[in-house]
Order: C-alpha cells, then structure tokens, then sequence
C-alpha cells in the first residue's frame, strides 16, 4: 500500500529517486556520493589494505547512533572530517541524529519517554539524570568503571572527585565531558577604558567607587545610558548578586562559596545590599531605565554604537564590542575591557567563572542497545589522548600535526582558509572538522583551541591578550559549584516551591531597583518567601550535599 | 448614521467624506503596521553588520550588499532543506486534498447510512487528541519513522477542512447526482466527473490551507525525522535563528551573537517568499471557497 503510493506520487513529482530512498530508508544521508565512498572505504579496511587496527573496538564494523543538539554557532555535519577519522581509528561508523537546539528538550523528552531512542544520547543537564536514571532506559555505568575496562576514563574518574555528584544512588548514568585545558571567564564588569584615560578617571576599586565613575561618565555624556543589559531584571541579578554579596544563581538558589552552603539568594539579608546598589545606579541614570525589558539585540545595539559604556555579563563580549564599536566613525580608539572585580560592601571580591573542568555536557547510553561493548570502548578511547586529538583536531596531516613534544598543533595553511569566515574563524573550523566540546566530544576542548587558531591566523588581538591576562590573574573567580543529586521526590518539592516563590518573587525585584518601595520592606518579602518554604528548599540541598560528601 | 453612508459609497455629505479621509488613514495605518516588520526583515537582510548593530536602520537599508543571501545560497543544508520542504508540501498537500475530498463527499450525501455518527465521531477528534506520545507510537508502530511519510500521513486529514469541504460539497443538488445515477454513472465516476470539477474553489483552498500548513510545518518533521538530510527549511531555519539565543545561556566562549542578524534574516526572506508567491494565483478561489462553505450549514 505504502509503495503503491509512492510510485504514484512519484510519477508526479518527478522525484522518484528521492521518494523511494526515504522510503526504504537504505541510505542513512541523501549525499548519497558521500555514502557510497564509505561504504567503499568500509570494504577497503576490512580487506586487503593495511590498517592500524590497535585501537579498533571491534572486528566488523559497527554503526552507533548518536542523538545531538546542533547549535547556530556551530552546525554539526554528519560527514565531517573527525568522524570519518574516528570510523579509520575505531571501525565505529557515527550516525549522528542533528536535532535543532531549540527543539532538542522536548524531542529528547518523547524519545525518553518511549524508550526510543539511539544507542547514545546527549544529555544537557544533571535534572535529566535523575528523572531518566530512575526509570531504567539508561545503561548503569559504574560496572564498567575501572581500570580494565575503561582505562582512560577511569584515569579521570580519579582525577575528578567531583564525578561523584554526578551519581543517583550510587550509580552512574551519565559520562561527563571532561573539559581539556580550558580557560574560563565569567561574568564581569565590562567598561570603556579608553573613555577613564581620556578623562582621567580612576580604576574603580570597589563597586562604589564604580557607581562613582559612570555617574562622572554620566555627566560628561549626558545623552548616554551608562549601564545596559540583556534579558531583564532577572539577567541583572543573575549577573549582579554573587559580586555584591548575594547570589541568585539561575532560579534564585546559588552555593555561597564563602559560607559553605545554599542559600536562596532573594531571601537573605545581603540580597538588600544587591537591591540597594542597584536602585543607587538607577536613580543616579547610571543603570538603563529600560532594564527590566531589555534584550539582546538592544544590548548589542547600544553598546555597539556608543550608547552605552558600562555592561555587567559575560566579560568576554567586551572584545566583540570593542570591534563592533570600533568600526564605527568617530570611535576608532574605543576599547571596552574588563575590570578587575570590584570590592563589595561586606568587603569581598568575588566572582563565579565559567566551568573549566567539567562544562555540565553528558552522555547516556541506551540500556537496550545491541552494541553496549563497542560503545565503551569507543567513549573510553574518546577520552584517551589519541581520541581527544581527533575530536579535537581533525585529522592528523590534514588539519593538523604533531610537534615534537607529541601535542597536536594546527596546520597553518589549513587553518588560513577560515581567516574570515562566519561566525568566527574557529567556529568555522570547528564545523568543518566536526571537532570540539559541541560536537561529539569527551575530553574537550574550547578555548584552547580557539586561542591556538587566532594565533595562528593573525586573529588575536591585544585586547584578547589583556583580556585573558586580567581574568588570569583575578584571585575572585571561583568555578561554579556542581550540585549535589537529589531524589526525584526532593527535585518535585524543589520545583514546587521555586515556581511559587519566583512568581511572587519576579513581580517585587523592579519595585525596589526602581525605588518604588523602601528596601527595609524586603523584610516583609523574605517572611513570605519563608512561608512559601525557601528555608526547606535549603535544607534539602544542604542536606544533599551532606550526603555527598559523607560519600 | 455613518454606517448607511458607507453602504451607500457614495459620499453624500461633509461629514462622510471627514469619514472616509479618517477611514483610509487608519487603514493605512493599519496597513502599515502589517506591513512593516516584513519590510524590516526585507531591508535588514540587505544592510551592512555596522550599521545593524547600532540599531541605525529603520526604514531604508543602509549599506546595502548582498552578502547574507550569498552565505545563505552558499549554505548546502539550506538547499537540502528547500528541496525537502517542496517535496513534502507537493506530496503531502496531494494526499491532504484527496483524503480530505473523499472522506467529506460521502458524509455530504444525505442518503450515505451511518453519516451522522460518523461525523459525531469525525468531530470529536476536533477536540480530543490521543497525545503526543501515543502518536509517536503509533508512527514508530507503522515503521515510517524517518521517512517523510511521518511528516505526511499522520496530518493527512485536518477534521477542520473536511467539514468545511462536506458543507461546500453539500451545496452540490442530490438531484443532481440522482439524474447521474440515472444516466448510469456509479458513486466512484460521480465523484470524480461531476463532484470535483464542481468544487474547483474549495479544492483550490484546500490546496492552499494544507500547502501553506505543509511549509510552515515545524514539530512534526523535528520529532519524527532524525537524519539532518531530510529536514525540511523551517527546521534549519529555525536552528539558526531560534539557537541563537539559546546558546548564549550556557556558552562559555564569550561570543555574543554571532550569527548575524543579516544573515538570520536573509534566511526569513528566502523562506518566505516561495510561499507568498503563491498566494496572489489562488486568491481569487480563497474568499469564494471558505464563503461557500460559511453559507450553507
């Protein structure tokens, strides 16, 4: 019945071929050139021709499904260079499903759900562990976790004891992606220095002292918004709270690293001081009045164009501001570059910095798959040097090439090719090659990578230097902290409560910063929050983390 | 007072013709505020980055090049994408108006045994679906996951176009369809020979309302499909432009943006307009079809 319809249709449509290899589902790519040579080549190895077979997971060769989140930045390709590298090496043949990132949740949630779905699949975050592992769908793993069979990962498993809050219940579902000599930035205060030399303006010191210069700023430029922002209120005190003395981390509970333990950000006494500042900024016109509301693109906008001078987020926008900015006549000098953090007023610096071990990326693999053996050979080699070298790479001779210390270093006239292309140079490469933490990758790279690409191409500025050089030397970041696993009945309450008290939570933050309502009535506002359970919200994660680390 | 002038169209007084002067401004206006975010995207896609990013562009492109549309044509999975998004939308728009068209002109007929249970039935699944993941199983059942017929057959009918195709094929005489009989023809030569060519509006809205349904259709092809080769363009369209933003929330590069707005929206044209160009050949069917139906219930 089926096929009928198709040559029907296909009469009609012309498209007979097309149609019909859809239907049969025989070729897994429509470049059906491309198919066919590896085909070609899987012939090719297990024949005659000789091959390095020492890091083969498996005689005949296997084809393992993969599921993916693509990403705008970087599109990941099916038949990139590092996958067919990774098919010589492993006789692994990666069949990668691309899903859209914007869709990737829910089609991970129905394919979960169904427990239909590849042989690995891209988790993108610690909640999914708990509510999947439970219901059986995902491989155990700590059965494989030694030295015998997972030589390589079991070398970080020593390395990282923080892996084991990646657990439930003992067990481990999930590999993580192990971050390779990553640098990492965070969030920090971004300004124009050119403008402080221009008018003599001190450094600022303390984040008083910073009000005090962008007032100044204020003054001279009256027709400027010092200080924009992105995403809202909530991106303010996502960005703001943990420098001045609270936190909020992404819902409002953050790990204070100086007291050792959750707190629910809102509804502690040192969220006044956030509020207090930021109302300060507002009513001196530092803060943008549009703050509540604010996007991106007005973001990029203003502070592209001279606008703005001042931005709290992601330091490391400062150098595509500085050459957005730069092109613009009028500011061939202007420079944005990030401060060293500020003091606050309990007398702290500090910060929270990106991960720079483990980047919060895990794999699953499908209890019910057919090749579980060949998977764990294959993740475990993804984590030896030699399979980080491929994913990270490309392929040797091609992309890269090995210095006489053994490290892998890119090719220069590869890696010219890219000098100007879209998005950037090195997410360019990355696409190509199908190399790095985006793509299917476990002892990834990132930064490094990127940085080693500019130096080639001649796209590192000084700025990057500087840049990376204060972030380098600034003692006040520290890594975010990795939460410990609750049960699924903690993470239902946990939901429950966060949902009510933001709610009630997201309509007071404005009131206060905008000065409509006296800070000391905070008060009241943490008595409801209280009432609505943040302090057993605490508890539960307190006591989780107890738990961790009784472990 | 003013509304009998309107029917009347002929300005008879001071006061009509203030009337009329108000009317097409606010007309205009109205207009204008539909029209404009389209010619938005029109003249962003052909400005320069600079001048976009400062915000400095609001009713006349500045800059003007054409670099966006050259990465765009550059871009193969967008190529791939509107290949796919034509092959659904033709064959899927095909098997949407024929499935519509049958299962509608039996429950049309008075005298077909079982119509009025069977549209009771029809109906509800109007209003009661069996899920998304009983569907999915249902299509993972059926071993057409993967194929476009994942994408085609599970909205191969839309309860909504077949009642509104019942009602404008209820207009169609029974006695008309007696002297047929009468003349020899069975249900199946009535059906093609004097039904359809009788319903040429409602078939052209039809094909309109599932073609257009069939390009825009987005879910369906992100759930059921898994090879990047056989997404249709919304899917890759929506990837860079929806992505965009959400890379931001966990990206440690520090890049912001960098898919450029020119870019995203050279892709929202390109996109766009296969679909718009057909609107102006079927419109003349559109108001008539839907009207039809509207009339007699």
């Amino acid at each position: 019945m089926r096929k009928r319809t198709v040559r029907r249709t296909a009469k009609q449509a012309a498209a007979a071929i097309l149609a019909g290899c859809m239907l049969l589902g025989g070729c897994s790519s429509q470049q059906s050139s491309d198919t066919g040579t590896s085909a070609a080549g899987t012939e090719a190895q297990g024949g005659d021709e000789e091959v390095d077979k020492s890091s083969w997971v498996s005689e005949e060769p296997v084809e393992i499904s993969i599921m993916m989140t693509d990403n705008a930045n970087q599109p990941l390709k099916q038949d990139a260079p590092s996958h067919e590298e990774i098919f010589k090496k492993t006789n692994v043949k990666l069949n990668i499903q691309i899903v859209p990132s914007n869709g990737y949740n829910e089609k991970k949630s129905i394919v979960l759900g169904t427990n239909n779905f590849p042989d690995i699949i891209y988790i993108p975050n610690t909640a999914d562990i708990v509510t999947y592992g439970e219901s059986g769908v995902f491989e155990p793993l700590m059965q494989y976790v030694n030295e015998e069979t997972m030589p390589n990962f079991y070398r970080f498993w020593q390395q990282y004891p923080e892996m084991k809050r990646y657990l439930l219940n003992d067990e481990l579902y999930v590999f993580p992606v192990v971050a390779r000599e990553e640098t990492a930035n965070g969030f920090g205060p971004v300004i124009r220095t050119d403008l402080l030399e221009k008018h003599n303006l001190p450094t600022p010191e303390t984040f008083d002292e910073l009000l005090e210069v962008l007032a100044e700023l204020k003054e001279i430029y009256p027709d400027t918004i010092p200080w924009t922002g992105r995403k809202g209120t909530t991106q303010l005190l996502k960005t703001t709270s943990y420098m001045l003395g609270s936190g909020y981390g992404n819902n409002g509970l953050y790990y204070d690293e100086d007291e050792g333990k959750y707190i629910f950000g809102p509804a502690s006494e040192n969220f006044k001081a956030v509020l207090d500042y930021l109302n300060r900024a507002y009513e001196l016109g530092v803060l943008d009045p549009e703050f509540a509301t604010t996007t991106a693109e007005q973001m990029d906008s203003k502070l592209g164009s001279g606008k703005s001078l001042f931005f709290l987020d992601n330091s490391g926008f400062a150098m595509n501001y500085t050459s957005m900015l730069r092109k613009v006549e009028g500011y061939e000098d202007a420079t944005y570059q990030v401060l060293p953090i500020p003091e606050n007023s309990f007398g702290q610096r500090r910060a929270q910095a990106y991960a720079t071990e483990l980047p919060g990326r895990f794999y699953a693999i499908n209890a019910s798959s057919e090749h579980k053996e060949e998977i764990i050979k294959l993740i475990d080699w993804l984590y030896s040097k030699e399979g980080s070298d491929i994913t990270n790479y490309g392929v040797e001779g091609y992309s890269f090439e090995y210095n006489d210390q053994g490290e892998p270093e890119f090719i220069k006239d590869y890696v010219m090719q890219f000098k100007d292309a879209q998005p950037s140079d090195y997410y360019a490469i990355y696409t190509d090659l199908g190399i790095t933490k985006l793509d299917f990758c476990l002892w990834a790279c990132n930064t490094k990578t990127w940085f080693e690409i500019q130096k080639l191409d001649g796209n590192w500025t000084e700025e990057s230097d500087e840049y990376w050089n204060i972030i380098a030397s600034d003692q006040a970041y520290v890594q975010p902290h990795i939460d410990p696993p609750l049960t699924s009945e903690e993470s239902e309450q946990v939901q429950d409560i966060l949902t009510d008290v933001n709610t009630m939570l997201e309509q007071e933050y404005n009131k206060y910063i905008m000065g409509e309502a006296e800070i000391d009535q905070w008060d009241e506002v943490i008595r409801q929050c209280e009432e609505m359970g943040v302090r057993e919200l605490e508890e539960i994660y307190n006591n989780a983390e107890a738990r961790v680390l009784q472990q | 007072m003013k509304r009998e002038n309107v029917k009347g169209r002929k300005p008879q007084s001071l006061g009509s013709r203030i009337f009329d002067v108000v009317n097409y401004l606010i007309l205009a206006a109205v207009g204008f505020i539909m029209f404009y975010p389209m010619f938005y995207v029109l003249i962003v896609s052909i400005s320069s980055a600079e001048f976009i990013n400062q915000g400095a562009i609001s009713f006349f492109p500045r800059g003007i090049n054409f670099e966006a549309y050259k990465r765009v044509f550059d871009t193969e999975s967008i190529w791939t994408g509107y290949k796919n998004t034509f092959l659904y939308t033709f064959v899927g728009t095909a098997v949407n108006v024929a499935m519509t068209a049958m299962c509608a002109y039996p429950l049309s007929r008075k005298d077909f045994y079982g119509k009025k249970p069977l549209t009771v039935f029809i109906t509800l699944t109007m209003f009661v679906s069996g899920g998304m993941i009983p569907l999915y199983l249902v299509v993972n059942g059926l071993h057409i996951m993967n194929t476009m017929w994942a994408v085609i057959l599970p909205s191969a009918i839309s309860t909504y176009n077949m009642i509104v195709m019942r009602t404008s094929f209820s207009s169609i005489p029974d006695s008309l369809v007696e002297s047929a009989h009468l003349d020899g023809a069975n249900d199946v030569q009535i059906f093609f020979k004097i039904v359809l060519p009788l319903s040429k509006p409602i078939l052209a809205t039809m094909v309109l309302f599932y073609a257009v349904s069939h390009w825009n259709s987005y879910f369906p092809a992100l759930l059921y499909l898994n090879d990047q080769s056989k997404y249709p363009v919304q899917v890759i369209m929506r990837n860079i432009i929806i992505d965009g933003d959400m890379a931001q929330a966990g990206d440690m590069s520090g890049m912001l943006n960098v898919v450029a707005t020119n870019y995203k929206y050279a892709i929202i044209i390109i996109s766009v307009i296969p679909i718009l160009l057909i609107y102006p050949f079927l419109q003349k069917y559109f108001t008539k079809g839907v009207m039809i139906g509207a009339v007699k219930g």
